[in-house]
């Protein structure tokens, strides 16, 4: 049995570190898409049939290129931050239940790598260490614009990691559990259950509060080209740079999952839909929400980002809470 | 066995994180082994069954040392060394040596002399989460309600010191008004 | 080709609007009411809808260049072309020097020889497309319509002097037959006749 459990280990960590290494890529390849239909574009076309191809493309020329290392820079630090953002991503991932437990040849598989009973706050946390990574770069590339990313990346982490917790707090308190798999189990008895509907703000907190910690468009001020050139990005290239992409993509699978599992119902069957694609099309369409909003919506400013943390989403958050605890009370 | 492995391994670590954040001259090699250490902790918590703690660790240290980066980012050149004035290294290395080496002890005799019991042990009917909470709301109230009172005094001395000239912006005045705000200043 | 002359249509301001914007806010209370207003009219999912309808209607503007060209104007300037004379072959340039006179960026270059008939005839003839603006002078200025402007703009070479030489460009002698009237850029205008007047000095 613990053989067979170490195995089985190790077996779903090289799945999902393959699967959404690849998804990321994919990832890309589905932005551009998406987003050039959006502005009336083709997007990659040429290579392979409609450009499926160019994820292999982009992944040969990002292998191949140069790994560049300023002479300014503090080598080491400069070197292993891009690391930290992917490590983190995939980290993140240890915690979460992708699909429902299945059987496989009599052996049940639970598609968890990791069953701890803080699954939500451990989910949260790594993915806020990775933030770590665009700091680091920022700050060890010795370049202007690279630093003021990094001054970015502080303030924007220390501000919206306030409104996450916040936000999932008052869904926590209902639950009662901090496991991702309670979550799930609680929202089983269909759509009238989703916790989306009881905990409607909380849901728009932590969506928009997810946008700033997965550093996606209203709130990519730390690679806003028009501001900062690449922002803390601005020194990196090849494999390193396309460190920062894996786990900035696959944090937005991960996202998708924590959304869906804490507030759309998770895995549970959904009508007629068994319950591992019913989260797969909700992952999915929290990743297109992801571009939509990217191409519909302007960057804010950083001082825009700061008015909406901290005089309107975290009051709004904070109030939701004790709502919730008043409500829960009587 | 693979705890014991575990254990040693991240001793090692955060051993030698917390020697480089000492050591270095590099205010970014610091702050950075700082962070790692800090991280590597919370292993243990989770090498001691307590999720929760872990968890917490990561989430309360990452944000504190973020802070203490921005603080690096203001006053220092995080990429070149710091230049520090140590008339006698002699005396330095004494005294801390002396200060850590009085804490292991004061930590280790009550371990040696075999008195410490855990109060509240971990029991595996309640959560890691409920276990925290049932001691932070029955035997420690007082101070965890008096850690939030001092929390609430420091956030709003905080505001009233940053609010003070919150709606001037420097950056869309002009020169002749950035000069008359000084001189009413003086 | 059929579909994309409508990008030719440079005539667009026709099609202009206003937008009004309403006065900023000044007071704080003022402020608050806008984020009220506008979180209540929902505006940011205006912007939703606009971009998920373009998706959906899939009106795709893009042209696949090198698979479909746009046309080109028919007076366009692209890389010069050498003519020659329809019935004898000879080339039309008698080498007079005008086009490299009046060229603003210095990158043609005239070699003459008077050859065995007593014809001014350029020996050597190059433009160099490093430095050549494409302004079309050379073309206005040529008496003889010998050097024109051609519509071949896809002029990418791995080097530089590719495309300089007088070979290039010139019309090659097996191809005569080929040659057309230039009606292009260095040509008189088909309506020209019309629009000639008289010199104020005549009169």
């Amino acid at each position: 049995m613990d053989a067979a459990f170490v195995i089985a280990t190790i077996i779903k960590i090289l799945i999902v570190l393959g699967i959404f290494s690849a998804l990321a890529g994919f990832g890309t390849y589905v932005e551009r898409k998406v987003l050039a239909f959006m502005q009336r574009r083709l997007g990659p076309m040429h290579v392979g049939p409609y450009g499926l191809l160019q994820v292999l493309a982009d992944g040969i020329k990002l292998f191949t290129k140069e790994d560049f290392i300023p002479q300014g820079a503090v080598r080491p630090i400069f070197m292993i931050a891009p690391v930290i953002t992917a490590a983190t991503a995939f980290i993140a991932m240890a915690a979460i239940p992708m699909f429902p437990e299945f059987t496989i040849g009599g052996y049940t598989v639970k598609p968890i790598i990791s069953d701890i009973n803080v699954g939500l706050l451990f989910v949260l946390g790594v993915m806020g260490a990775g933030l770590y990574g665009p700091l680091l770069a920022g700050m060890a590339s010795q370049n202007k614009w690279s630093i003021l990313g990094a001054a970015r990346t502080a303030i924007q982490f220390l501000s919206y990691e306030v409104v996450t917790g916040l936000s999932v707090l008052a869904p926590v308190m209902i639950v009662g559990s901090l496991s991702l798999i309670d979550f799930n189990n609680y929202q089983a008895g269909g759509v009238s259950d989703w916790l989306v509907w009881k905990q409607p703000i909380a849901f728009i907190l932590f969506l928009i509060a997810g946008f700033a910690e997965t550093n996606r468009t209203p709130f990519d001020l730390l690679e806003h080209e028009a501001e900062v050139i690449s922002g803390y990005a601005t020194e990196y290239s090849g494999m390193r740079w396309g460190m920062f992409f894996i786990g900035e993509y696959a944090n937005m699978f991960t996202l998708g999952f924590l959304a869906s599992l804490i507030f759309l119902g998770g895995f549970n069957d959904l009508w007629f839909i068994p319950g591992a694609i019913a989260i797969l099309m909700k992952v999915f369409f929290i990743f297109f929400f992801f571009l939509w909003t990217r191409a519909s919506w302007p960057h804010v400013r950083p001082d825009q980002l700061m008015w909406l943390c901290w005089k309107v989403l975290m009051p709004l958050a904070v109030i939701n809470v004790v709502i919730t605890g008043i409500v829960m009370m009587f | 066995m693979v705890e014991a492995i575990a254990f040693y391994l991240f001793a090692f670590l955060t051993v030698a994180m917390f020697t480089i954040t000492v050591m270095s001259k590099n205010a970014l090699y610091a702050m950075s082994a700082l962070a790692a250490g800090m991280i590597f902790i919370s292993a243990f918590f989770f090498l001691l069954d307590a999720d929760f703690l872990g968890v917490v660790q990561i989430i309360v240290y990452s944000g504190a040392v973020m802070a203490v980066y921005a603080f690096g980012m203001m006053f220092l050149d995080t990429t070149k060394d710091v230049k520090e004035k140590n008339p006698s290294k002699k005396i330095v290395f004494f005294l801390s040596g002396m200060v850590a080496l009085l804490l292991v002890l004061i930590v280790l005799s009550p371990i040696v002399s075999d008195k410490v019991q855990a109060l509240y042990p971990i029991s595996h009917d309640i959560g890691n989460a409920e276990a925290v909470g049932i001691v932070l709301f029955t035997k420690y109230l007082v101070p965890f309600e008096v850690a939030a009172i001092m929390l609430l005094v420091a956030m709003i001395a905080g505001i009233i010191l940053a609010s003070k000239r919150m709606d001037e912006s420097i950056t869309l005045k002009i020169d002749q008004e950035i000069e008359r705000s000084k001189k009413e200043q003086q | 080709m059929s579909g994309l002359e409508q990008f030719k249509d440079r005539n667009v301001s026709q099609n202009y609007y206003k937008v009004q914007i309403e006065p900023y806010p000044k007071t704080g209370w003022e402020k608050f009411k806008r984020v009220l207003k506008r979180s209540i009219k929902l505006e940011l999912f205006v912007g939703l809808k606009i971009t998920l309808m373009e998706m959906l209607r899939f009106n795709i503007h893009t042209v696949q260049y090198p698979k479909e060209k746009l046309p080109i104007g028919p007076r366009y300037r692209a890389v010069h072309r050498l003519l020659r004379l329809l019935e004898s072959g000879t080339e039309r340039c008698i080498g007079c020097g005008l086009c490299e006179k009046i060229c603003i960026s210095n990158c043609i270059r005239i070699d003459t020889k008077v050859d065995e008939h007593g014809r001014k005839v350029p020996t050597e003839y190059t433009i160099n497309f490093g430095r050549c603006i494409f302004c079309g002078y050379c073309a206005e200025v040529c008496p003889e319509l010998a050097i024109v402007h051609g519509p071949d703009y896809e002029n990418a070479s791995e080097q530089r002097a590719h495309f300089a030489l007088k070979e290039d460009m010139l019309t090659p002698l097996d191809k005569l037959k080929q040659q057309q009237e230039y009606p292009g850029f260095g040509a008189p205008t088909p309506v020209a006749d019309q629009r000639i007047k008289k010199t104020p000095l005549a009169y």
